[in-house]
């Protein structure tokens, strides 16, 4: 209650101050006229009556100031007289206000942008029940370090064998061919097991999620298992209209009638992926290699009491034993991730870069902005020291400069929040390519708020540092005496430690980018080993028996082949510039080697094939009409397998069987160049290529190299195929340059993002020394018009400027270049073709930063030798 | 009679003032003079100590004030006790007894 009340007459007070004041005035006043009335009935007269009250009591002003100085809203009232005031010194120089607030909004906006994406990749809890405990598990090839999918076979065994996991799941996204209501028509769809539902802990928003029955195969691949379907909710709207007695109707949308059992619930995906159909996967206990090889995907949900380091340790002992129990599994092991960190293994490098990067950006705004009001306060130091004669504690004097900061810095985080929320949106539609995990949207949130709110006072904080050490230390009656002559030597000290820091954080940020460009660059003179100019690619699903597969392409080959601009054509089961997939062979003749001792990437291509993409064929031929089922078994390989092969004999002769293709003998007829088929920063493996008419394929690409436009032939191509099969369906219509460019994308934007932020810190820099130079110009102009005045000439004055500014640029290069030695090799893995210590990027970074500062010291160091000598000694 | 007035106990201040308003609702110069009488000249107030307390005493509930004319016709804020304040008063009072007399057992005691 009596809370209730102090706040009330506080606020009264804080609000209607005049009248307060007023009536504390008048209430004084009686009290000095009766205490003078009763001294004057005592016989003195007035004036001496009211000089005794006086004495007595003190000034009535200073009473008046204690009464008002107790109240709690006092401390408001001083904050409120600080900030009035800050706001106007601040509105007196708008320049220097203008251009700290939108050196801060730059640096805030950039946090914030970039914040929000980490947060929503990296930080937020995937959209899933208790996302945490979900699991990536793939297979690692021995001495291998990269990931592939896992063999159903395995899958059985680990579902049967651990114990850490609620639930595994197995899948594989498979295209499908459909008839809708535009013709033939391509959909995707996901092959799932059972366990998939309670592995992502989501169910069916309708209907019910596949039993276990449902998925043990029957009859021969890829038939499902039973004759069900799973809609996405998407799917679901789109086609049926969102009809909610979907479930029980038979449809057919996986190419054979099927009954729809259930929709899963709107935006659920598994991992990034988002596929129209899901059906049941056939898996057959007894034949469990019948549908393929290491191609699925693995997902698993822990135990509420297992960890991921259980997890791991029991599926190593696991994999250890089935090693030593099956060929199959011999000398290769496990890897579990989190879902999390499978789903953003291609984005956290660049997200902590980049987070790093503008960290670093902020930190060079703070300090620019801390010189700039270093330098103002020392404009104003006779003022703050008049303040305190005149009474005021430094803590005070420092509680206003901390206002101040505090007001420059909200103003900047208010614009950089409006930029930054716009810039993070602008980024996101311009990496659209890029996997950023399971973004969908990015924006302002309560959370990128909160940092951004965080940001500004720690950014007051590192401004608003050095100033306040600055006042807290300087002597007024010094000041006083001088006359506004400052403690030059102290001030010069705290501005040149900030340039050196500028000038080191920008040298970092400068090597980085120079490391990217040079990757960039890299990456643009990668020899492809194919000419991806007008070369139209588009993706097939072709189904029926191995000879109905075969039988299709050919006649599709033969339709497009005849069309007029249409120099070859020719089919890959997966194009290059993406995943690959390996698989183990051995020597006709030789003992099978135990398995994973010779590994090579495999390709089904078809006749044509070579000449379409424009590689070179080096020696002996490629695939052509006389390789068909039936004929004998021939395979080609690239360079690189000859070479380590057979390093000292001719191949073209020899066979080998390779294990994915059932484990067939296949005599090599011709050698071919290698390409980069797995990436342009991946160095070409040994491949095999094995002929698409004699092993046909379910998924390939059909590749043709026209003579002019190629997105003019699209229409006559799809008319060729449609005339072979009405149902063939195809999709992902693409040019090789769209995904040549499409590779590029991340590298060009990682150079480009932190050279434009590189840039940025350079200038700041420049402008940090500068400012540094400028004004010890402007200090000294009376020392410089003596030195010159006892004839000094203008080369020596020059000198000693330019030298002073330039030996500060120096040290900051020198920290920057040590700190970027131990920094960037945590950029290794977004590097190509360039080591993280690439002497020539640090070199070229050291002189870049050399001659930025030179010309930053110059301007002002010739403003001080045009000194006028008389001018500058009447200065004072 | 010590030469110079005595300073006031932390905390006592208020209670005089309370004391003093329980009689009649006073000004702030008339709780002064009329505190320095009661002590006969014991305790003088100094008109920043007395008006901070009036302000406390305020905040808190425990008086009131007033704009009336004085006997000389001027204009003065007068202050009265609150229910509240008269509370306040008699458990002070009560307590004040018992420090004193507990304080007054320990001094005459040696």
């Amino acid at each position: 209650m009596s809370l209730l009340l102090n706040v009330k007459r506080g606020l009264r007070s804080l609000l209607r101050k005049e009248q307060v004041d007023r009536e504390l005035d008048e209430e004084l006043g009686a009290y000095l006229e009766m205490a003078v009335d009763d001294e004057m009935k005592r016989g003195l007269s007035r004036r001496d009556a009211l000089r005794a009250v006086r004495l007595e009591h003190g000034s009535l002003d200073v009473t008046k100031e204690v009464v008002r100085s107790a109240g709690w809203e006092s401390f408001v009232e001083a904050y409120w007289q600080d900030l009035r005031f800050a706001v106007r010194i601040l509105r007196k120089s708008p320049s220097f206000t203008a251009v700290a607030v939108l050196t801060l909004a730059l640096g805030i906006a950039a946090n914030t942008a970039i914040f929000t994406f980490v947060d929503s990749a990296l930080l937020k809890p995937l959209p899933y029940p208790r996302s945490s405990r979900i699991v990536f598990i793939g297979e690692r090839p021995p001495r291998s370090s990269e990931l592939v999918g896992v063999h159903p076979f395995n899958f059985l065994n680990w579902v049967d064998r651990s114990r850490s996991f609620e639930a595994l799941a197995l899948v594989q996204s498979i295209p499908v061919n459909t008839t809708g209501p535009e013709g033939a028509e391509q959909l995707s769809s996901l092959w799932a097991t059972s366990g998939l539902s309670r592995v992502f802990g989501i169910s069916p928003m309708l209907g019910r999620w596949f039993t276990e029955n449902e998925t043990v195969g029957v009859g021969n691949p890829p038939a499902a298992a039973a004759h069900v379907v799973v809609l996405s909710h998407a799917f679901w709207q789109q086609r049926f209209a969102s009809d909610v007695n979907i479930i029980g109707r038979t449809t057919q949308l996986s190419g054979q009638s099927e009954r729809v059992i259930g929709v899963m619930p709107a935006g659920f995906r598994v991992g990034t992926f988002e596929p129209d159909l899901y059906l049941p996967m056939p898996i057959f206990r007894e034949k469990p290699d019948a549908i393929g090889s290491r191609s699925f995907v693995c997902y698993g949900r822990l135990r509420a009491d297992v960890d991921l380091a259980t997890a791991r340790s029991e599926m190593n002992v696991i994999v250890d034993r089935l090693g030593r129990e099956y060929a199959l599994d011999k000398d290769w092991s496990v890897s579990l991730l989190s879902l999390r960190d499978h789903l953003t293994m291609e984005s956290r490098p660049l997200l902590l870069l980049l987070q790093g990067v503008v960290a670093f950006i902020l930190l060079i705004v703070c300090s620019n902005l801390a010189g700039l009001l270093l330098t103002r306060n020392i404009g104003r130091q006779s003022e703050l020291a008049v303040r305190v004669s005149l009474g005021a504690s430094r803590q005070r004097l420092i509680q206003l400069l901390a206002i101040e900061a505090l007001l420059l810095s909200g103003a900047g985080g208010g614009v950089g929040l409006l930029i930054g929320g716009w810039a993070s949106k602008m980024l996101y539609h311009l990496t659209q390519g890029i996997s950023w995990g399971q973004i969908k949207e990015v924006g302002l949130d309560a959370r990128v708020l909160t940092f951004t709110v965080a940001l500004s006072l720690l950014t007051a904080l590192l401004c608003g540092l050095a100033p306040a050490w600055q006042v807290s230390r300087f002597d007024i009656q010094k000041t006083l005496c001088r006359r506004g002559v400052t403690d030059l030597q102290v001030h010069q000290r705290l501005r040149r430690a900030l340039v050196i820091a500028q000038v080191s954080l920008a040298v970092v940020l400068l090597i980085c980018a120079g490391l990217l460009l040079r990757t960039f660059s890299s990456l643009l003179n990668v020899r492809l080993g194919f000419q991806p100019e007008r070369v139209l690619t588009m993706q097939m699903l072709v189904l029926g028996d191995a000879p109905g597969r075969a039988n299709e392409v050919e006649a599709i080959l033969d339709r497009v082949q005849a069309l007029p601009e249409v120099r070859a054509a020719g089919t890959i089961q997966f194009l290059p510039l993406g995943p690959t997939s390996a698989t183990g062979f051995y020597f006709e003749g030789k003992p099978k080697p135990a398995a994973g001792d010779q590994i090579t990437e495999a390709s089904l291509v078809s006749r044509g094939y070579f000449a379409a993409l424009g590689i070179s064929v080096i020696d002996g031929r490629v695939f052509d009409q006389r390789d068909r089922i039936g004929s004998p078994r021939v395979c080609l390989i690239n360079q690189s397998f000859a070479r380590k092969y057979f390093p000292d004999q001719n191949p073209i002769g020899r066979r080998i069987v390779v294990v994915w293709s059932n484990e067939a003998p296949t005599e090599i007829v011709g050698i071919v160049g290698d390409i980069r088929q797995g990436g342009l920063s991946v160095e070409p493996h040994p491949t095999v290529f094995l002929a698409q008419a004699q092993v046909p394929a379910y998924i390939t690409h059909l590749v043709v190299r026209t003579l002019g436009d190629p997105s003019r032939l699209v229409k006559a191509i799809k008319r060729g195929i449609q005339e072979v099969d009405k149902a063939q369906a195809v999709t992902k219509i693409k040019t090789m340059d769209e995904y040549l460019s499409a590779s590029l994308q991340r590298p060009r934007l990682d150079s480009a993002i932190v050279t434009s932020f590189a840039g940025l810190a350079l200038a700041l820099a420049a402008i940090g020394i500068y400012g540094l130079l400028s004004y010890a110009v402007g200090q000294r102009a009376r020392e410089i018009g003596i030195r010159m005045a006892l004839g000094a000439d203008r080369e020596a004055v020059l000198a000693l400027f330019v030298g002073q500014g330039l030996i500060s640029a120096l040290i900051g290069t020198g920290i920057g270049v040590v700190a970027s030695l131990a920094l960037t090799r945590y950029l290794s893995s977004l590097l190509y073709g360039v080591r993280p210590t690439d002497p020539a990027t640090f070199a070229g970074v050291a002189v870049l930063l050399t001659l930025v500062s030179l010309a930053a010291c110059y301007i002002p160091a010739r403003r001080a030798v045009s000194v006028d000598p008389m001018v500058a000694l009447r200065y004072e | 009679m010590p030469d110079k007035p005595s300073d006031l106990v932390q905390g006592t201040l208020d209670m005089l003032i309370l004391k003093t308003l329980a009689l009649e609702p006073m000004h702030g110069y008339g709780i002064s003079v009329r505190i320095e009488q009661m002590t006969k000249g014991v305790f003088r107030l100094n008109a920043g100590s007395l008006f901070l307390g009036i302000q406390r005493l305020q905040r808190d509930g425990l008086i009131e004030g007033e704009w009336k004319p004085t006997e000389n016709n001027r204009r003065a804020r007068y202050y009265a006790l609150t229910e509240k304040g008269r509370k306040r008063l008699n458990n002070e009072t009560r307590e004040w007894g018992r420090q004193v007399a507990a304080i007054s057992r320990i001094l005459e005691a040696s």
